[in-house]
C-alpha cells in the first residue's frame, strides 16, 4: 500500500513535469502543424544553460529558467524568420517541417557535443528530500511539479484569457475561417512559435533533474515523450496537456512499482489505446468547440 | 571451401599491404549517443596503441617475418546498432581491413559478432562481454580482450556477499546481455544456497527515472542492493538514492570503477562513499607485463601530467591493441584462422597491464577477472580499496577490508 501511495504521488509529480515538457510542442504542432523534432533538443539546451550557470557562477540552477526565456524568445524569433515563412509556403507543411526540424535537431546535438562533450551532466540536488504522506521525494521532483503548475496555468491564461490566445485557438480550430474572420495568422503563428520555444527551454533545467542528467542526445527521447503526451491529452488544450502528462507519469510510475520490465512500453501502449479509442485525445472535443 | 576463404583473406591482406604496406585494423567509435561516454576513451586507448606501435617501427608480423606499420580505419556509429551494422560490413567489404575491433559494450558489439561469424573474419571484442556472444560453442572468429564474460564478473561479488553473510539481496538490472548475465549469475548463486533474491527486476536500458523503483527495492528490505546498468543508469540510480536520502547497507554498481571522474562529477564523492564497484585498472595496478607498457608507464605516457584523468576504458582500448599485436606476432599465416592461432598460442601466457590474457574456445576472456572495491571516504573525496579478490593471484592487490554495514554518509 505504501508503495502504491508512493507510485501515485510520484506519478502525479512526474506527470506535471511531463505536461510542462509538452506545452511548447503543443503550441507549435497545434497552431502551425509544425512537427518540431528539435523540441527535446531545445529542452536539453535549457538544461545545459542551467549546468553552465551552476558550474561557472555557482548559482541555483533554477535561475536558468527565467534566464532561458528571453534567450529562447530571441533565438526562437530568429529561427522562425529563417524557417517558418518558407515552410508555410510548402505544399505539405507537416512533412517539410519534419525534415527541417530533424536537421535543426542534428545541428543542436552537434553543437552541444562540441560545447559540452558526450558525457552525462547532472545538476546538484536542490535540497533535502520533501516528505509527502511520510515518504521521501526528491526536492527537485517536487520543485519541478510546483513550477509546472504555474507554467500550465500561464499557458491556460494565454489561450483562454488573452486576445492573442483567442486568435490562437481560432487558428488551431480552422485557419481559413480564422483568416476570414480577420485574425492575423502570421502574428499568431510568430507568437505561438516563440512562446513554444521559450516553454521548451524553460523546462530544460527541470528535465536535467528528472532524467537523472542530460547528454547531447537526450533530446530525441524527450521529443517522443512530448508528442505522446500531447496526443494523449489532445492538441491545443492546456488541461489536456496536464492530463496527458499526469496519465503518462502515472503509467510510468505504477509500472515501475509493479512491472518494472514493462516500463518502456506501457506509456506507449496507453498512447495506442487513446489513439484507437479516442483519436482526438482525451480532451479533443473541447478543442473543436473552441 | 575453407581454403577458398583462407585465400580470400590472404588476398585482402595482401592488397592492404600492397596499397600501403600496413596492417589495417578497422574499428568503430561513438562520438554521440548514450555510449559515447565509454566509447570515446576506449577509442583513444586504441589510437594510443597504434601511435606507440608505429613509433617503434611497426609490429612484428610472424607470417611475413618483418615489422609492419598499423593503419587504423575508423567510423562513427553514433551509438546506433543499425548504423554500426552497416559500418562493420563496410570495414570488411570496402576497406578490407585485416582484422576488426568492436565498439564499446555488448549493444554495439552484438552486430559485429554476427558479422564476424558470418564472414569468418576475426573480431577483437574489447568490452562486449555479453554471455550470448560466447555461448554457442567454439568460435574462432571472436576474441574478448579486456573483460571477462559478463556471467563471470559477479564471481567475487558472490564471494564477498557470502563472506559478509548477506542473504537478502535485491537485484536490479538493465535488459541487455551485459547486465542480464550478471544478474542471472548472482541469482544462480543464491539458488544454489536455496535463497531467492528479495527483489529481481529488469528495466529497459534507457531507464533514467528510478524514483518508484528505489522505493520498491526499499520495501523488500534487502541487506545488499546490486544495480547492474550502463553508466547513465548507474548515475541516475545513485542520484535517486542521494536525492531521497535512501540508505542501503551494501550497494554495488559496475561503472564507478571504470569512470571514476565522471561519477565524482555527476554523483559526488560523498554519495559514493562506502559503495562497491568492480576494481579495474588503474584501480588495480599491474606492472609485471611481458607485452606493452605496465600500468604506471601507461599512465605516464598516455596522459602526461594528467594521470588522474585516465580511466579503465583507455586501458581497455590499449589492451585490445596489445592483443592484436600478440596475435600477429604469433600468427601461423595471414589467414583469419592463422591470426587467431596466434591468439591461442599466447592465451594464458600473455601478461598485460590488465593481467593474464586467457581465452576459452568460445573466445571469451577468462583471465582478466575483476576484484571488488569499496569506495572509502578520504578527505573530501574517496579512495578505492580492493576488498575482495577474484583469484588467489589477486590477493596481493587487496588493500582494505569491507566496511559492512556501510555507514550513513
Amino acid at each position: 500500500m505504501r508503495l502504491f501511495e508512493y507510485a501515485l504521488v510520484s506519478g502525479v509529480l512526474y506527470g506535471l513535469f511531463y505536461g510542462f515538457i509538452g506545452v511548447g510542442l503543443n503550441l507549435l504542432f497545434g497552431v502551425m502543424r509544425l512537427v518540431n523534432l528539435a523540441h527535446g533538443d531545445l529542452v536539453v539546451w535549457g538544461g545545459y544553460l542551467a549546468y553552465s550557470l551552476t558550474t561557472s557562477a555557482h548559482v541555483n540552477p533554477l535561475w536558468a529558467i527565467p534566464l532561458s526565456i528571453p534567450l529562447a524568445l530571441v533565438g526562437g524569433l530568429i529561427l522562425y524568420l529563417i524557417t517558418v515563412p518558407r515552410l508555410r509556403r510548402a505544399e505539405d507543411t507537416e512533412t517539410s517541417s519534419l525534415i527541417l526540424f530533424f536537421g535543426v535537431s542534428q545541428v543542436l546535438v552537434a553543437l552541444a557535443t562540441m560545447k559540452y562533450g558526450t558525457n552525462q551532466v547532472t545538476l546538484p540536488e536542490l535540497g533535502n528530500p520533501v516528505m509527502i504522506f511520510g515518504q521521501p521525494y526528491a526536492a527537485s521532483l517536487v520543485a519541478s511539479a510546483a513550477l509546472a503548475v504555474p507554467a500550465l496555468a500561464l499557458f491556460y491564461y494565454y489561450l483562454y484569457r488573452t486576445r492573442l490566445g483567442l486568435a490562437t485557438r481560432a487558428v488551431m480550430a480552422n485557419e481559413e475561417e480564422a483568416v476570414a474572420s480577420g485574425v492575423r495568422v502570421r502574428r499568431v503563428a510568430t507568437s505561438a512559435f516563440v512562446i513554444g520555444i521559450a516553454f521548451a527551454a524553460a523546462a530544460g533545467p527541470l528535465a536535467t533533474f528528472m532524467l537523472g542528467g542530460i547528454n547531447p542526445t537526450t533530446g530525441g527521447g524527450l521529443t517522443i515523450t512530448a508528442f505522446t503526451i500531447i496526443i494523449i491529452g489532445s492538441l491545443g488544450n492546456p488541461l489536456g496537456t496536464a492530463a496527458g502528462g499526469i496519465l503518462y507519469g502515472l503509467a510510468s510510475s505504477l509500472t515501475q512499482a509493479y512491472a518494472a520490465p514493462w516500463t518502456g512500453m506501457v506509456p506507449y501502449a496507453l498512447l495506442l489505446a487513446v489513439v484507437l479509442l479516442r483519436p482526438s485525445g482525451l480532451f479533443g472535443r473541447r478543442v473543436r468547440v473552441a | 571451401m575453407a581454403s577458398g576463404l583462407a585465400a580470400s583473406a590472404l588476398s585482402a591482406s595482401l592488397s592492404a599491404g600492397a596499397s600501403g604496406n600496413v596492417i589495417s585494423v578497422g574499428t568503430l567509435y561513438a562520438n554521440t549517443g548514450s555510449f559515447a561516454t565509454s566509447s570515446m576513451p576506449e577509442y583513444a586507448g586504441l589510437q594510443f596503441w597504434v601511435k606507440q606501435v608505429n613509433a617503434a617501427g611497426g609490429m612484428y608480423v610472424a607470417p611475413l617475418k618483418k615489422k609492419e606499420h598499423v593503419k587504423l580505419v575508423s567510423y562513427n556509429d553514433q551509438s546506433d546498432p543499425a548504423t554500426a551494422t552497416t559500418l562493420y560490413n563496410q570495414l570488411l567489404t570496402q576497406n578490407k581491413v585485416n582484422v576488426f575491433v568492436a565498439d564499446f559494450g555488448s549493444v554495439l558489439t552484438a552486430p559485429a559478432v554476427t558479422i564476424a561469424k558470418d564472414q569468418k573474419h576475426l573480431l577483437f571484442d574489447i568490452t562486449g562481454s555479453g554471455t550470448s556472444f560466447f555461448s554457442s560453442g567454439p568460435n574462432p572468429y571472436v576474441a574478448l580482450t579486456s573483460l571477462p564474460v559478463s556471467a563471470v564478473w559477479p564471481k567475487p561479488v558472490v564471494g564477498l556477499l557470502s563472506s559478509l553473510k548477506i542473504k537478502r539481496v535485491a537485484i536490479l538490472y538493465c535488459q541487455n546481455d551485459f547486465d542480464q548475465a550478471q544478474a542471472a549469475a548472482i541469482k544462480g548463486f543464491l539458488s544454489s544456497k536455496h535463497l531467492q533474491p528479495v527483489y529481481f527486476q529488469g528495466v529497459p536500458t534507457t531507464q533514467t527515472d528510478y524514483s518508484t523503483i528505489v522505493q520498491a527495492i526499499k520495501g523488500s528490505n534487502p541487506q545488499a542492493v546490486l544495480e547492474f546498468g550502463y553508466p547513465n543508469n548507474d548515475i541516475a540510480f545513485l542520484n535517486q538514492l542521494k536525492s531521497t536520502n535512501t540508505h542501503f547497507n551494501f550497494v554495488l554498481t559496475p561503472f564507478p570503477g571504470q569512470l571514476p571522474t565522471l561519477f565524482r562529477q555527476d554523483v559526488g564523492a560523498k554519495a559514493l562513499g562506502w559503495q562497491y564497484t568492480y576494481a579495474v585498472p588503474p584501480i588495480m595496478r599491474v606492472n609485471k607485463v611481458n607485452l606493452g607498457l605496465g600500468l604506471n608507464s601507461f599512465l605516464a605516457k598516455f596522459a602526461p601530467g594528467k594521470q588522474s584523468t585516465v580511466n579503465f576504458l583507455n586501458v581497455a582500448g590499449y589492451n585490445a591493441g596489445l592483443a592484436i599485436q600478440a596475435a600477429f606476432a604469433h600468427a601461423t599465416s595471414m589467414s583469419q584462422l592463422g591470426i587467431r592461432a596466434g591468439l591461442t598460442a599466447v592465451s594464458g601466457k600473455l601478461q598485460t597491464l590488465e593481467g593474464t590474457f586467457a581465452l576459452n574456445k568460445a573466445g571469451a576472456q577468462v583471465g582478466e577477472l575483476l576484484p571488488v572495491a569499496q569506495m572509502v571516504p578520504h578527505g573530501a573525496g574517496f579512495q578505492f580499496k580492493i576488498v575482495y579478490p577474484a583469484t588467489n593471484a589477486q590477493k596481493a592487490f587487496v588493500n582494505g577490508t569491507p566496511k559492512y554495514p556501510a555507514p550513513k554518509a
